[in-house]
């Protein structure tokens, strides 16, 4: 592959190594989505994976990672979305001036998401077999929402004890652990969790993390939010 | 080279996220994908589908990947998958399995191959019963010099319950698969990468067809614990087909698959020879259907994988300039283990230099047409 001359000339490194190291980070953000089930990939990661192979120049790091992104665009169809970590409500206005939920993130981080149309990837690419989780994930999102962006964690479960979702149970059979299956989504950031000292002690709150706050996630959850609300709400319209 | 399109990353994303397809669900993919006239012939449509497996393959070069096809030794059909190349650090994070969870999976493995009946699957009750110290590389060595051996706590204290939750997860994640018996048995993705491992390994391959062709392994064959990391490589014996023929004569290489051995003299009138040595081979007892079936197969796989032979000439030479080719820095007492007992099974490893003749295949596994098959779910 060749690159723009203006931007190969600014580092002295072969096409041929720049090569190789792209396909390196394109490896480990392949291989690190499988392993960690599509948890972010914090840059901080691909950068270190270039720099502890010696090469210091400054930017070349963000140009591989540039670089990276257009090849999994262009190879697999992917795009490598860039999210800011946000840190809970909770702890953003802890002894500081009020500050919206969403605060400003301190580290970048990276999921892959398919650029198929929605159409196509349902009929060709989605994975029948793991339908639970995406439906777990937007109901949970969904839940949320409803509830401001923030809600304790015995509110939560109780909203899902009534969709057959029950708190300890450890042999469900889509799920097997129900909280693990919670975590995941924790891990994955779609949900940020914190506790917080309360008159009773500490209570848990879960609230909605960057990948739930992304813009085409966020809006397309409030659309099929509002969608079911407003279904619920006007049954008789709909004759 | 153009830019893959929209129909080339839809059959990318379907194998990563479904896994190895078999070949009617993938051809089926593709066709609804691309068949614009109802009426166009099977042959354009065949011509169509290996220009776009070509040019995928072309853009995977770059990043050490390979979609390719594979037979599925027990149900006979034809799966495809994308598949890895290199075990290097970055494919060794593409497992949620854990250290011990991979010796079971390779204990089991290496217990199918040495079935003394040669079946190819052992029952669900001798998998659970392996034992993962034996994976330990001389934990088991008779002849070690009184040495302790540390076998990790994991292993130790890896308990029933747990290997019947890792069976159950390898079964269903297709390394393993059970079989109609209810036996377990060597899964599709397993029966991908053979061909990889082959390379590496420098198994002899088949005279005829290039694919490597091994011979019932006596004794411990341990399998690089790494190459279930990259979720591609297993190895397989061809106990499993017991396909495979080396030649009677002990001091020669040659090694043919049975059904090529079958393929090569067919109509041929005469005694059948070593093209080596000259000396008589035993006639295969593989049925004439099945000869056929895989002969057709040939022609569609060699049609794919026109571009494995560059890649696999290039790979040589650079095998050959990196003497150490083991040299993973990790599990590295298995990984050598691995390689000393395969080239002591094997016979001289000094020929994989033929170029495939019939099938043209990558290193192949045993008797049938290893493919690749690759890590899934993004």
């Amino acid at each position: 592959m060749s690159y723009p001359p203006e931007i190969a000339s600014q580092f002295d490194i072969p096409d041929l190594e720049k090569d190789k190291l792209v396909g390196e980070v394109i490896r480990y953000i392949l291989f690190k989505t499988e392993q960690n089930s599509g948890c972010p990939i914090r840059r901080e990661e691909l950068t270190q994976l270039i720099t502890a192979k010696g090469y210091k120049q400054r930017n070349f790091p963000s140009f591989v990672i540039d670089e990276a992104k257009s090849k999994l665009s262009s190879i697999f169809g992917y795009e490598m979305r860039e999210l800011q970590r946000s840190r809970p409500s909770a702890a953003a206005n802890t002894g500081r001036a009020s500050q919206s939920q969403q605060s400003v993130g301190d580290a970048k981080s990276y999921i892959i998401i398919s650029k198929l149309p929605s159409d196509v990837y349902g009929k060709f690419v989605e994975d029948k077999s793991s339908v639970h989780l995406s439906g777990l994930t937007f109901v949970v999102i969904g839940i949320i929402h409803l509830a401001g962006g923030k809600i304790t964690e015995e509110n939560l479960w109780h909203h899902l004890k009534r969709l057959g979702l029950h708190e300890n149970e450890e042999n469900h059979p889509k799920f097997s652990n129900t909280k693990q299956a919670l975590e995941a989504l924790v891990q994955q950031r779609y949900l940020q969790k914190e506790k917080v000292n309360g008159p009773e002690g500490n209570i848990v709150h879960y609230e909605l993390a960057e990948r739930a706050l992304d813009a085409p996630i966020y809006d397309k959850i409030k659309e099929y939010v509002a969608q079911m609300v407003q279904k619920d709400a006007t049954p008789l319209e709909y004759d | 080279m153009a830019a893959l399109s929209w129909r080339h990353h839809t059959l990318i994303q379907s194998l990563l996220s479904r896994g190895p397809l078999k070949e009617d669900d993938f051809a089926s993919i593709f066709s609804q994908l691309t068949v614009k006239n109802s009426g166009s012939r099977k042959q354009q449509e065949r011509k169509l589908f290996n220009e776009y497996l070509k040019k995928i393959n072309a853009e995977f070069s770059c990043v050490q990947l390979e979609l390719r096809a594979c037979r599925n030794q027990y149900d006979g059909h034809v799966y495809y998958g994308v598949v890895n190349n290199v075990e290097d650090d970055q494919s060794k994070l593409g497992t949620k399995y854990t250290v011990p969870q991979i010796a079971f999976y390779k204990g089991i493995v290496e217990a199918i191959i040495h079935d003394a009946e040669g079946e190819g699957c052992i029952y669900n009750t001798a998998a659970l019963n392996i034992r993962l110290e034996s994976q330990v590389h001389g934990a088991t060595d008779s002849q070690s010099q009184g040495g302790a051996v540390q076998i990790p706590p994991a292993f130790k204290n890896f308990s029933m319950s747990q290997k019947e939750k890792t069976l159950d997860q390898l079964v269903n994640d297709q390394w393993l698969c059970s079989t109609p018996e209810g036996k377990i048995g060597i899964g599709v993705r397993s029966f991908l990468d053979l061909r990889s491992w082959f390379r590496t390994n420098e198994v002899p391959s088949c005279e005829v067809c290039n694919e490597a062709a091994i011979k019932p392994v006596i004794g411990m064959l341990t399998l690089p614990l790494y190459r279930v990391y990259s979720k591609g490589y297993l190895f397989f014996g061809s106990r499993l087909s017991g396909l495979a023929q080396l030649c009677p004569n002990e001091a020669c290489n040659v090694r043919l698959h049975s059904y090529c051995l079958e393929k090569k003299f067919s109509g041929q009138r005469g005694e059948k020879v070593c093209s080596g040595c000259g000396t008589q081979l035993q006639g295969s007892t593989v049925k004439a259907e099945l000869v056929e079936e895989i002969t057709n197969a040939d022609v569609h796989l060699q049609n794919s994988q026109q571009a494995e032979s560059s890649r696999k000439r290039s790979r040589r030479s650079n095998r050959e300039a990196n003497a150490d080719i083991d040299d993973t820095g990790d599990d590295s007492s298995l990984t050598s283990a691995t390689m000393s007992k395969t080239k002591r099974v094997t016979r001289s490893s000094g020929r994989l230099t033929s170029s495939c003749k019939c099938c043209f295949s990558a290193n192949g596994s045993l008797a049938d047409f290893v493919v690749r098959c690759w890590m899934t779910s993004i």
